[in-house]
């Protein structure tokens, strides 16, 4: 209730700041911010981001297998990835035209000229796969060790790692939050050569929609954006946040709201929202200063879920270490890998990630070191967590 | 300089919010330094000596026992026998529930509780590794085929008397797994019971911090979370479908030695209740707990003591019990109106313990249901 009460406060704060603050950019009073993700055109909505909740879905079959040793197999994991073969269960799946991994380090500005470390990134997703399926699996009723990949307790969840300590599911799907969901979002869709590409504003100051289609192009790449973050099935299109906390999205969307959360960082799922919203009602208004100023706000926002996360891991890792619980140390040290992984796509408005990506690989390595989890130190994880926080507006304290 | 000042009035706000909740329910009779004040060590002490120690010193010598009668049952297979090695276990079952409560250290480091009562059995994982005559039981993924709901299982659920006595005469397998089961709960009760007589007594008295690493606040931590997952879930919320709506009576306690599992729950919430008002182990006497802090603190709620209403609360748990059937299986299968009736009342005590006295005591949770991950 306490909490409710404090969104709402929070709500209506955020509400009465944006037409406060953003009132002279509107152009005479003729924008409208509705209450909630509702947009239309002669009474028919313009919003449709279904290609993204057929990637979100896919990526969730891939997770729902990745443990799965007696059924799954490495050739199984590798057709979901690429969707070849008919891969999935749901039949729709293997009738769309799209894969998740055509879209993973993808984007238009941090990947379409530099395909060769695309082409890396992709298959790092492809060696999590084939590591688990075989290293993994071949461990699998046996006890991790140092050196030696296997089962580890972690309370009653057993957990399988590789021979560091690692857990690939985790590195794969901490991996995709930034690989796929953030890099779409952040540096595809929401960036300038995507949404004002060829004449999409004149297009869109025109009102002249996609052939077949009730939006315009430029329209539609915001709500593409908007579809990685809120386009789980389990979530109401129009009012993501009423299931925030209790939708069934396990990427960013579920971090997002995690990192809501906590108090320190109470609002911000609001404030991505509202930023969501009224960048869209900028774009039907024709106001693209105001429209980047959102884009600004969801950068920053979604790169420090990013970025919070993968330091509460670091600094939950090192706790257990330090009481001697491995099982719990290597769960969070696996998630935060993967956060860390996903830094590379985190986007500082100046068009880079927010750590240099020769650091963060640098990261990884220290992590990976030798043995691994088994012998990283208290010194490595806390190096780490300072160059991280370094670069972002929160501290250690707060992650 | 606007956005500024909106951020300090959003913090305004929120302390704002938060000393007026404070005031709404504790009646502004708490604070810092009353925390600070309360004998911490002298409860950690009477805890750990009084209570945590005696437990886990009896428990010791009841898995002894019980890896005992199952070396001699296995070299003669008799009625005899079995029925000596039947009435141990159940004896050493209850003597679980004392203990299952203490996660603290050893415990912790080895998933005691989850390699020795983890349940229902997994009668088909336990079957294969019979057949093969190939097992580990230091895997974390064969929890469930050891333990006491495996011996459960062996003891009791292979068929007539004579059936059992026959599958352990004919089989060797059916023996070394047995004994492998109860040398293994004897041998981790060892290893945390040894722990807690060592170096782990001092480090857990001393550590009085009032921080969310110090003894007290992991300690309620894991005492609460046992209540609200092991004892209200899993004895009696699973069993009766809490939380899906449907019934499950296959996930009860003790499910193939009937009429079992009313006395385990019993036992579980006695010794729960008894730690919350400190009670010694071995009788005559009562130190500090829960009970006495809560007193201390003077923590009221809706005009009633705190400390008052969570002792009437778990009386309250045990009256309802009478309502119960021996088996709770059988409870469910039969009438689990009753069942929901008993999870109700552990419910309100969940709330009373999770929510007002973590709170009168200043210790935040630090569990929270998995994500699934």
């Amino acid at each position: 209730m306490k909490k409710l009460l404090f969104s709402a406060i929070l709500g209506g704060l955020t509400l009465a700041s944006c037409s406060s603050d953003d009132s002279p950019s509107i152009d005479g009073g003729e924008m409208e911010i509705p209450a909630t993700y509702t947009f239309e055109r002669n009474n028919v909505s313009t919003v449709d981001f279904n290609g993204q909740t057929t990637r979100l879905e896919m990526t969730a079959e891939i997770l729902a297998n990745f443990n799965d040793f007696d059924n799954a197999s490495e050739e199984l994991l590798s057709n979901m990835l690429s969707n070849e073969n008919s891969p999935f269960q749901n039949s729709a799946l293997n009738n769309s035209d799209k894969s998740v991994k055509s879209k993973i380090a993808a984007s238009t500005l941090f990947f379409s000229t530099n395909t060769v470390e695309s082409s890396e990134l992709k298959n790092d997703f492809e060696s999590f796969i084939s590591e688990q399926m075989t290293t993994v699996k071949s461990n699998r009723n046996e006890l991790a060790e140092a050196g030696k990949a296997g089962q580890i307790a972690q309370g009653s969840t057993v957990r399988y790692v590789n021979e560091k300590g690692l857990e690939l599911n985790q590195a794969f799907a901490k991996g995709l939050i930034g690989g796929l969901v953030a890099d779409q979002i952040l540096n595809n869709y929401l960036s300038a050569a995507v949404l004002d590409e060829g004449n999409n504003r004149s297009n869109n100051d025109a009102g002249i929609t996609e052939e077949g289609k009730n939006y315009t192009t430029m329209e539609h790449k915001w709500d593409e954006a908007y579809g990685y973050l809120y386009g789980d099935a389990s979530i109401p299109a129009e009012d993501p946040n009423s299931v925030l906390n209790e939708s069934s999205d396990r990427l960013l969307f579920s971090y997002l709201g995690q990192v809501d959360a906590d108090e320190d960082f109470a609002g911000i799922a609001e404030s991505t929202f509202e930023a969501f919203k009224t960048g869209r009602a900028a774009i039907v208004a024709g106001d693209y200063e105001l429209r980047d100023e959102q884009v600004a706000i969801i950068r920053t926002n979604l790169s420090k879920v990013i970025g919070v996360r993968a330091v509460h891991y670091m600094k939950e890792g090192d706790e257990a270490l330090a009481s001697g619980n491995y099982g719990s140390a290597f769960h969070a040290l696996s998630e935060g890998y993967g956060f860390i992984y996903s830094l590379r796509f985190t986007n500082n408005n100046f068009g880079d990630p927010y750590l240099e990506p020769k650091r963060i690989e640098a990261i990884r390595e220290d992590l990976l070191r030798n043995n691994g989890f088994w012998d990283v130190t208290p010194l490595t994880l806390f190096g780490i967590i300072s160059e991280i926080t370094a670069k972002f507006d929160f501290s250690k304290e707060q992650a | 300089m606007i956005k500024f000042s909106r951020f300090l009035l959003i913090f305004a706000l929120i302390i704002a919010s938060c000393s007026s909740e404070d005031d709404g329910t504790d009646g502004g009779d708490t604070g810092g330094n009353e925390t600070a004040s309360f004998d911490r060590g002298a409860m950690l002490a009477n805890w750990a000596d009084n209570i945590i120690v005696p437990s886990f010193d009896n428990f010791q010598s009841s898995t002894q026992s019980l890896q005992g009668l199952s070396e001699a049952f296995v070299a003669s297979p008799s009625l005899a026998t079995l029925e000596a090695l039947r009435s141990q276990y159940k004896e050493a079952y209850l003597d679980f529930q004392t203990v299952s409560m203490f996660q603290s250290g050893k415990a912790e480091e080895l998933n005691f509780r989850s390699f020795l009562n983890t349940y229902p059995v997994n009668t088909t994982g336990v079957d294969a590794k019979l057949a093969s005559g190939d097992f580990n039981l230091a895997l974390p993924s064969s929890y469930a085929e050891q333990g006491f709901p495996a011996l459960d299982y062996l003891l009791y659920g292979l068929g007539s008397d004579e059936e059992t006595l026959q599958q352990f005469s004919e089989n060797e397998i059916y023996s070394d797994y047995l004994t492998a089961v109860t040398a293994r709960i004897n041998m981790l009760t060892s290893e945390v019971t040894a722990s807690w007589n060592g170096d782990y007594r001092d480090t857990f008295v001393n550590n009085t911090s009032s921080s969310s690493t110090g003894s007290v606040d992991r300690f309620t931590n894991d005492y609460v979370m046992y209540f609200e997952k092991i004892l209200r879930s899993g004895k009696i919320g699973y069993p009766a479908g809490a939380f899906t709506g449907t019934p499950s009576p296959g996930n009860a306690e003790a499910l193939y030695a009937t009429g079992l599992s009313k006395s385990l729950y019993l036992q579980a919430v006695n010794s729960f209740e008894a730690f919350y008002v400190g009670d010694h182990f071995n009788g005559g006497g009562t130190g500090l707990s829960f009970y006495q802090y809560l007193q201390y603190m003077e923590t009221m709620k809706d005009g009633a003591s705190l400390s008052d209403l969570i002792g009437e609360q778990l009386s309250a748990v045990k009256s309802q019990s009478s309502a119960l059937d021996q088996d709770l299986q059988n409870q469910v299968e039969i009438d689990n109106t009753t069942m929901l009736a008993a999870f109700d009342e552990l419910q309100k005590a969940v709330i009373l313990l999770k929510v007002d006295m973590m709170q009168a005591l200043s210790i935040s949770v630090d569990y929270v249901d998995s994500d699934g991950d």
